[in-house]
């Protein structure tokens, strides 16, 4: 990102090459995110999104290059650090407990059960319907449904920094809609950074301030979110 | 009537001596093949014990303590660098029942020791005289049972822990501390083998080899039962009930395989075992 | 070696030298057991006699779980039923010498059907690694109960003892042991080097691979198992005659488990170390057993367990590990002569299409993956499976290479339903399947990996390794390609990715398939590797009439190479057409900026 940095930045990564056994899936990647900022990286399937969020969390980790949180290299801290430390993680391949509670599900969020009934009030702003169906089992939401208890897990402990993985995914414009609702919230009314995965081109410009467009791991295209921009975005991800 | 009084305390203590095996597997993924030789120090804890002069019930708290400090040690050296390669991690812990074996035996000496009974004497129940004793383990069996649903169903720890047997991957997504529940979980098995051990020394003798006869048991029930207990308890009752059956009518020696090759037929069925149910 | 002797010498004379050196070696340890009774006293003979049979079942332990990966607790019983049959045979009947052979014979045939029967029980489609060391546990415990329901049959408890058996001294049995233990070991030593035996190996580092090449990994295993337990059984034959004893515990899996302890303390995966380990600590054993029984035991079991943990391959790894360093390990320009091979005649094209997809299903409870797809692939046609993540592109490459997979529809290959087939039946019908994540076998070299690809084809020796290597021109021309005909006789897991994924479709196509299937063959590839791959690619399809199906994300490669291109989307089939037609439709532009349902 060659912008000048008009706030603090939140998360930096710098020359970031990460992947799974010999494989390099990203490579050398630089990235900053500003501090309230809503950034989409786009990109289509296999190009290493999901991969780049995990390398940030520490699931995947990174080989070489820096990541920095709030200034503090974040390289090699365990997952349960950094979500302890206000990184919140909404992940997209078999993301829920489907066998366990709405209620288990959100407990898991949380350190321990003293902390659950402030952190459930939290959420229930953003998603009401939750609170009356606790005690069902998180399998049998519809997808959609399934998709904001994903969010609202990630909302539990009021995070600083969110990490998206392509929430949209599959999802009907009506439910689109209450999750970009919910995502503007959150920043406007916290100051919280999300760092969005996306190919939803429609939702990623109508919720993001910047975008990237991620391709075979490397950055290969970004700017800031305004109407002009959806061609060229389109042009990358297309097929 | 005594029959089926066999059939129930037999499944009862199947599931005492099981208990701990399932507890590592389920969520461990891991075959505890130093089982017996926990069983084996949870004995010499009750010989310990009663060498000592104390009350001979002391012997179920010591047990679990010692087993479950043992099973740190064990998960933090043995079976947390082989999580990758469960073959060598039945190896290895097998390796490990020898040492313990062997240390028991240069200790003690490889003669059979005696205990003092928990219980004694029988008790008249649905209008027969049956050994009270033996319902004493269905007592502790169900204790047991209830003891693992409550642990699983309603603590944090319990929780963390079906959401590693769930998910494992989104386990560490969310947080959670995977090798602190691991380790717990191991010393929780332990420590139940252990006191399954003190448990098992009124029906049978005491010597340092006499864990092994009941590893292969709970070994083939375990692998039946996958991870839950609840289809541990139908297995023990299935299989128990069909050794005690084979035993009183056709061959006893025929009715300690009973179990064994029934689970193995189960399995190459359905390499679920009775999980689904 | 051959391997790594073969960069400085021609192919032949590194041959010569390893049978000169095998030979040698035999030479050796016969005129050590042959001359052994001379020098050695009463006890130590008596010992070593027991320790050498002991060896010879460690190497069948070896075999199996060394090399085939198999962990089997289980020999100790064929051993035992093997030494049962010939002692109550003597005893029961007498021991005239042609009782004597019968013995011989019921001691090797009776553990093979019961081999065949625990091998059929262990090895099915799907079946996993722990069922079968759970029947290797089950086996024995059963036969030992067997035995101690006998009664006087079997003698019970108390074991078989008084019968007449061969009429050798000591030392007689001493040197009939030690033969017997070098003949089996020199016939495996030969065995697991020749191009069969490598299947082995093959199956350990990847049994659905070799089940791509058209390998029956089932019943591969289930034959191993017979025959290794035939000699467990020659194994029983030798120790009741020797020790003029058998008991319970010579079946029970507890010894069974001291045969894995003592291969791998030996060095799993080499047919010497077990010998040398079984040999050391059963002597060893029985000669400490005096002073401290219990200390002994116990510093076994360490050591075992250390072993295990930190190195899981033996001494015997130590050693190979410490001699390899500081040489080459990619040897260049040696290995078997590529020989070209004249193209297998399919049976003759039908009329119907290669492939035919009707109305196919997948499902996972009530989630559907795959809808009402249908599709029809001609020869000569490399068609794109495209379409955002989770629309059902590898399900349905699953579904067309295992026949168990779909929940409804019909997929033909060349006319025939693959409905219920398992994925080396399918292979047989000329479909080859190449995984996104290459899929190849890495202790193996190069050379031995494409030979995999021929052993469904053409039965491999099981004595030698071959040092022509017949394969298709079109694989030929793929590892020239790729540089990989340079590499023959370089070990798997030292190439690169790129490499790696090269050498994968080089096995597919020496499959000789009509039709190839390729999950994302370009992920993680340099620009230049995947040019190479895209021009093999229009080659195969294009000139020498092979279909292919890719799933590819990759749009500049798709357009570049495809004749078809199909859009998946949420499990259904939305769009088949050439690449201009998709590529300009609006259906596919919706799909990818977020659209819904189309």
């Amino acid at each position: 990102m060659s912008d000048t940095p008009q706030s603090e930045t939140k998360l930096a990564l710098e020359g970031v090459t990460s992947g799974y056994g010999p494989v390099a899936i990203i490579k050398a990647l630089s990235l900053s995110v500003r501090k309230g900022e809503i950034f989409a990286l786009m990109g289509k399937n296999g190009m290493g999104k999901t991969t780049l969020l995990k390398t940030i969390l520490g699931l995947v980790p990174a080989r070489s290059g820096d990541i920095r949180l709030d200034g503090r290299s974040i390289v090699g801290a365990a997952p349960k650090v950094l979500i302890q430390s206000g990184v919140g993680y909404a992940p997209q391949e078999q993301p829920l407990f489907t066998d366990l509670s709405i209620r288990d599900n959100l407990r898991l969020a949380v350190r321990s059960d003293r902390e659950l009934e402030a952190a459930l009030e939290h959420v229930f702003v953003h998603f009401p319907f939750l609170r009356d169906r606790l005690t069902q089992k998180a399998g049998t939401l519809s997808g959609g449904e399934q998709k904001m208890l994903i969010l609202s897990r990630a909302l539990m402990l009021k995070p600083d920094l969110l990490l998206i993985d392509e929430i949209s995914e599959g999802l009907q414009p009506t439910v689109i809609a209450r999750i970009a609702t919910a995502l503007r919230a959150e920043r406007n009314d916290r100051g919280t950074t999300i760092l969005l995965v996306e190919q939803n081109l429609n939702f990623a410009l109508d919720v993001a301030d910047r975008w990237a467009v991620l391709k075979l791991g490397e950055i290969d295209d970004s700017g800031t979110a305004e109407l002009g921009s959806r061609d060229r975005i389109l042009d990358h991800l297309k097929i | 009537m005594t029959l089926l009084l066999d059939i129930v305390t037999t499944a009862a203590i199947l599931f005492i001596v099981s208990a701990g095996l399932l507890a590592i597997f389920g969520v461990l993924e891991i075959v505890n093949f130093a089982h017996g030789a926990w069983l084996t120090v949870g004995a010499y804890c009750a010989v310990v014990t009663g060498g000592l002069g104390l009350n001979p019930w002391l012997a179920l708290p010591l047990a679990f303590v010692a087993g479950a400090v043992l099973g740190g040690v064990t998960e933090r050296l043995i079976v947390r660098p082989l999580y990758a390669r469960p073959l060598d991690a039945i190896l290895a812990t097998w390796g490990l029942g020898i040492v313990i074996g062997q240390l028991i035996t240069l200790w003690f000496g490889r003669d059979v020791q005696f205990t003092e009974n928990l219980l004694s004497g029988t008790i008249h129940v649905l209008g027969i005289s049956y050994s009270l004793y033996r319902i004493f383990a269905l007592a502790a069996a169900l204790v047991i049972g209830l003891g693992f649903a409550f642990l699983l169903e309603g603590t944090r720890l319990g929780l963390s822990a079906r959401a590693i047997i769930m998910n494992e991957p989104l386990a560490r997504a969310l947080g959670l501390d995977t090798t602190r529940i691991r380790l717990f979980t191991f010393m929780i098995g332990t420590g139940l083998t252990a006191l399954a051990g003190v448990l098992l020394t009124p029906l049978t003798s005491v010597d340092p080899t006499m864990g092994v006869s009941w590893l292969i048991g709970s070994f083939m029930l375990v692998m039946v039962a996958g991870s839950s207990f609840g289809a541990l308890a139908i297995a023990c009752l299935v299989f128990g009930g069909a050794q005690v059956l084979v035993s009183t009518f056709i061959s006893p020696i025929l009715g300690g395989i009973t179990v064994a090759v029934l689970s193995a037929l189960v399995l190459r069925i359905s390499s679920k075992g009775f999980a689904r149910a | 070696m051959p391997d790594t002797l073969a960069a400085s010498l021609p192919r032949n004379a590194a041959v010569r030298r390893r049978v000169l050196l095998l030979g040698l070696l035999a030479l050796v340890a016969l005129a050590l057991v042959i001359f052994g009774p001379l020098v050695l006293s009463r006890f130590s003979i008596n010992v070593l006699t027991r320790s050498m049979i002991y060896a010879i079942l460690a190497i069948t332990v070896d075999l199996l779980w060394g090399f085939t990966g198999i962990l089997t607790f289980g020999q100790a019983a064929f051993f035992g039923v093997g030494a049962y049959a010939t002692a109550m045979l003597l005893t029961h009947i007498g021991s005239s010498p042609s009782l004597m052979a019968l013995a011989l014979l019921l001691a090797i045939l009776v553990p093979i059907v019961l081999g065949v029967i625990v091998g059929w029980l262990s090895f099915y489609y799907g079946s996993t690694p722990i069922y079968a060391t759970v029947i290797s546990l089950v086996f024995p415990i059963v036969v030992t109960q067997l035995i101690y329901s006998g009664g006087t049959l079997t003698g019970s408890s108390s074991g078989m003892v008084g019968y007449f058996g061969l009429p050798f001294g000591l030392e007689g049995f001493f040197r009939l042991s030690g033969i017997s233990l070098v003949i089996v070991a020199l016939g495996a030593l030969i065995f697991v080097r020749s191009d069969s035996g490598r299947i082995l190996t093959a199956i350990r580092d990847n049994e659905t691979r070799c089940a791509y090449l058209g390998l029956n990994t089932q019943r591969i295993k289930i034959l191993l198992t017979a025959v290794l337990a035939g000699v467990a059984g020659l194994a029983g034959f030798l120790y009741a005659n020797a020790s003029g004893v058998v008991a319970p515990e010579n079946t029970s899996f507890v010894f069974g488990t001291e045969l894995v302890v003592w291969t791998a303390l030996g060095g799993r995966g080499t047919i010497l170390g077990p010998v040398l380990g079984t040999i050391g600590i059963d002597y060893l054993s029985a000669s400490l057993s005096g002073e401290l029984p219990f200390l002994w035991q116990l510093v076994v079991g360490a050591l075992f367990v250390v072993m295990i943990i930190f190195l899981p391959n033996g001494l015997a790894a130590l050693v190979t590990r410490l001699t390899r360093r500081g040489r080459g390990e990619v040897v260049a320009g040696a290995g078997p002569e590529l020989v070209p091979q004249p193209p297998r005649s399919h049976a003759a094209p039908s009329d119907a299409p290669l492939l035919s997809i009707d109305k196919l299903e997948k499902s996972y409870g009530s989630q559907k993956v795959l809808t009402d797809i249908t599709l029809d692939v001609a020869p000569g046609e490399l068609v794109s499976l495209v379409g955002p993540n989770g629309a059902g592109k590898t399900t349905m490459m699953r579904c067309l290479t295992d026949g168990k997979e779909s929940s409804g529809g019909v997929v033909r290959i060349a006319g025939k339903s693959i409905a219920g087939m398992v994925p080396n039946q399918i292979v047989a019908l000329g479909v080859g399947r190449k995984f996104q994540v290459a899929s190849v076998f890495e202790s193996l070299t190069v050379a031995e990996c494409l030979r995999m690809s021929r052993a469904a084809l053409e039965a491999p020796s099981i004595v030698t390794a071959s040092d022509r290597l017949s394969l298709p021109p079109a694989a030929i021309e793929i590892l020239q390609l790729t540089g990989l005909d340079k590499l023959l006789t370089a070990e798997v897991s030292l190439l690169s990715h790129g490499q790696k994924q090269s050498l994968e479709l080089a096995m597919v196509v020496a499959l000789e398939p009509r039709m190839i299937l390729l999950d994302e063959p370009t992920a993680g590839l340099t620009k230049a590797e995947r040019t190479t791959i895209g021009t093999i690619l229009k080659k195969l399809t294009n000139e020498l009439g092979f279909a292919a199906i890719l799933v590819e994300h990759d749009l500049d490669f798709v357009r570049d190479i495809s004749s078809r291109i199909v859009v998946l989307h949420q499990g259904r089939l939305v769009l088949d057409g050439s690449v201009e037609e998709v590529v300009n439709s609006d259906i596919v532009k919706t799909i990818y900026s977020g659209g819904d349902h189309v």
